[in-house]
């Protein structure tokens, strides 16, 4: 599903260069659940930006899906980001005034669908991470646990092939961590290809496969048991 | 464009901030005011001066003798200068062309008595086309004609002020009034928009005074309208040389200003229309210049707001939006509350000056009003403006680099 190849990256700071990726490689099978840990300046967001097209690299190759992802202009980074990725964000990143319902429509509402049918989608779902009766409330009416699942539900709406997630947990105490993490789980259950970086060990646990990263490049890279969050719930 | 839910976003937006969305507004709304107003307003002043001139027609030229200042041909300075029927006649035979209509004025007064009424009014002898001349409105009978001239007939067109002092709410049409003791028959009654006093006039026919005070072939006065076709130029060349003829016919100094006095009407048309149009054009102006305050105000705010919106632009961009729908976004909103705020002000100004305009009624300032061509390029020049004050702002924010949205810093 992933497919990356000897990824560099290094940001202008004046007139230093800062090399923050020193050549990733990294394959994602379909399906997978994947956590990228690494501590702070390690390059893990720097990865993820580029995974998620919203930065682009300075050497190597990225396939997603079996699409070389490579120069490409403001729209089609917008078309392919729409089409293949889903966000979720550590602070949620919902739009405030517009209802759960609404946040969850905006996706497809930029791929064209038409308004009866996103409203139907979106409703289902916020019915499957189970705030259907929450439709019509405001970001600012939910908990935090409430916002970011609607926040994936928000990325789930679109269908997209991979979900990125950008330390979901973060802005969260550690039981609705594992509401969160149960709800990931599931979604990975179905067959989705999730992403999740993180810092926290035991988030990490709750994923299949861990990678580690330190100083821009992958030190680590292994299969675990999967920790289930539901027996924390 | 016609999105139900891009319209969505965009009030919600607005709903959301009412304080910027109504300052924002504000300005422009004031602008579009102001400019309207100041247009009005010079429209009034026009009005005003016209309604003066066009007291009388504003082709016409008056002749009027005087005493001469400068010794000429033979002559002493201080020599009285009188016309007579003939003067009338020479002009008419001079220039066929030129002259549209011509009149003598004789000028006398008169204590008219009606039963038991009476009263002192300015008597003017004159020629049947001194009524286009002075556009002398009859209500009621008829004016002077030239059956009245030949037989030097003692008829009397009187003023609407005459006829309620003498007759009251009497018909005065055919009825006879004493002038100096001398029974005139009231043949018409006349109006006047220029002044009341107008209206204590009387017009008799010019033949019949000159018999009636001396059998004398006098005249005070010549006053012509020439062929409306003419433009300035060759309306002030008409009069310079009706003016020379005139001179030379009773031998005064080609300088000499006070012995007989061409006053032609254009000359001070001309100046009022080019002094309008020099108002016209600074008042629109300003008018613009304070409509680009309120546009710079407007994309300020829109800066501003895309600022503010970093983040949720970033999201979006983050979850598919092109930028295309992104600049989409802000040029409709942008466009949105220039041209309401716009047709506001615009409103509120046609408002007020369809109140107070006609109310309005003043000798320099007469109905101030606008045009529909003027509110049309109004609307035209907002929603241009609306379009090019969101323009920066929507590429600043088509260029939000969604990584923002995903730094949580």
């Amino acid at each position: 599903m992933i497919e990356i190849k000897d990824l560099h990256k290094s940001y202008k700071m004046g007139s230093n260069s800062l090399h923050v990726l020193k050549g990733i490689n990294f394959t994602a099978q379909s399906g997978e659940l994947v956590a990228i840990m690494g501590s702070s300046g390690s390059g893990k967001s720097t990865l993820l930006n580029i995974l998620g097209m919203l930065d682009g690299a300075d050497n190597g190759e990225y396939i997603l899906d079996g699409v070389p992802i490579k120069d490409l202009t403001e729209t089609k980074a917008a078309q392919y980001r729409n089409k293949f990725l889903g966000f979720i964000f550590q602070s949620f990143n919902l739009i405030n005034y517009k209802s759960a319902l609404e946040n969850v429509a905006l996706p497809l509402y930029y791929q064209k669908v038409g308004r009866k049918e996103r409203q139907v989608k979106a409703l289902n779902y916020l019915e499957r991470v189970g705030l259907k009766e929450w439709a019509t409330h405001l970001p600012s009416e939910l908990s935090g646990g409430q916002k970011q699942r609607v926040a994936i539900a928000r990325a789930m709406a679109a269908e997209p092939k991979v979900l990125l997630a950008d330390e979901p947990t973060g802005a969260l105490d550690s039981k609705t961590s594992y509401e969160v993490m149960d709800l990931i789980q599931k979604i990975n259950d179905e067959g989705n290809t999730i992403l999740v970086v993180t810092h926290e060990e035991d988030i990490a646990h709750m994923c299949k496969r861990i990678v580690h990263l330190k100083d821009g490049v992958i030190v680590e890279d292994k299969k675990i048991e999967q920790v289930r969050a539901e027996q924390y719930v | 464009m016609f999105d139900r839910d891009i319209w969505q976003e965009i009030f919600h937006t607005l709903r959301n901030n009412k304080l910027r969305t109504f300052l924002t507004g504000f300005s422009v709304g004031w602008a579009i005011f102001i400019l309207v107003m100041l247009l009005a307003s010079v429209n009034g002043m026009q009005n005003g001066f016209t309604n003066q001139f066009n007291d009388d027609a504003t082709n016409s030229i008056f002749v009027r003798p005087g005493t001469t200042a400068k010794a000429y041909a033979g002559f002493e300075a201080g020599r009285r200068i009188q016309f007579k029927n003939d003067d009338l006649d020479y002009i008419k035979n001079s220039f066929p062309d030129d002259v549209e209509y011509i009149s003598a004025r004789y000028f006398s007064n008169t204590t008219a008595r009606y039963k038991s009424e009476t009263g002192s009014y300015s008597v003017q002898g004159v020629h049947p086309d001194h009524q286009a001349i002075e556009k002398t409105i009859v209500t009621k009978g008829r004016y002077i004609n030239n059956a009245d001239i030949v037989n030097k007939a003692k008829v009397a067109v009187i003023g609407r002020k005459v006829s309620e002092d003498l007759f009251g709410q009497e018909d005065p049409i055919g009825k006879f009034a004493e002038f100096n003791s001398l029974p005139f028959r009231v043949v018409g009654v006349f109006t006047d928009d220029g002044d009341d006093n107008a209206e204590r006039r009387i017009y008799a026919p010019v033949s019949t005074y000159q018999r009636i005070y001396g059998n004398t072939n006098t005249i005070n006065q010549i006053l012509l309208t020439y062929n409306p076709s003419f433009d300035l130029p060759k309306a002030l060349e008409f009069s310079g040389r009706l003016e020379d003829l005139m001179k030379r016919r009773h031998k005064v100094s080609p300088s000499d200003q006070a012995g007989i006095n061409v006053w032609n009407y254009a000359e001070a048309f001309d100046d009022i229309s080019s002094f309008s149009a020099v108002l016209n054009a600074i008042s629109i102006g300003v008018g613009f210049l304070i409509l680009v305050a309120g546009i710079v105000g407007i994309g300020n705010i829109m800066v501003f707001t895309i600022k503010e919106r970093t983040k949720e632009i970033g999201v979006r961009k983050a979850l598919g939006a092109m930028p295309k729908q992104i600049i989409n976004l802000v040029l409709l909103e942008s466009t949105f509350i220039t041209a309401l705020s716009g047709f506001i002000g615009l409103i509120f100004a046609w408002i007020i000056l369809s109140l107070l305009g006609p109310a309005i009624d003043t000798p320099a300032f007469s109905n101030p009003s606008v045009s529909l061509s003027t509110v049309v390029t109004a609307t035209i020049i907002l929603i241009v403006a609306g379009v090019l004050a969101g323009l920066i702002p929507a590429i600043k924010a088509a260029n939000v680099k969604p990584i923002v949205a995903l730094s949580d810093k």
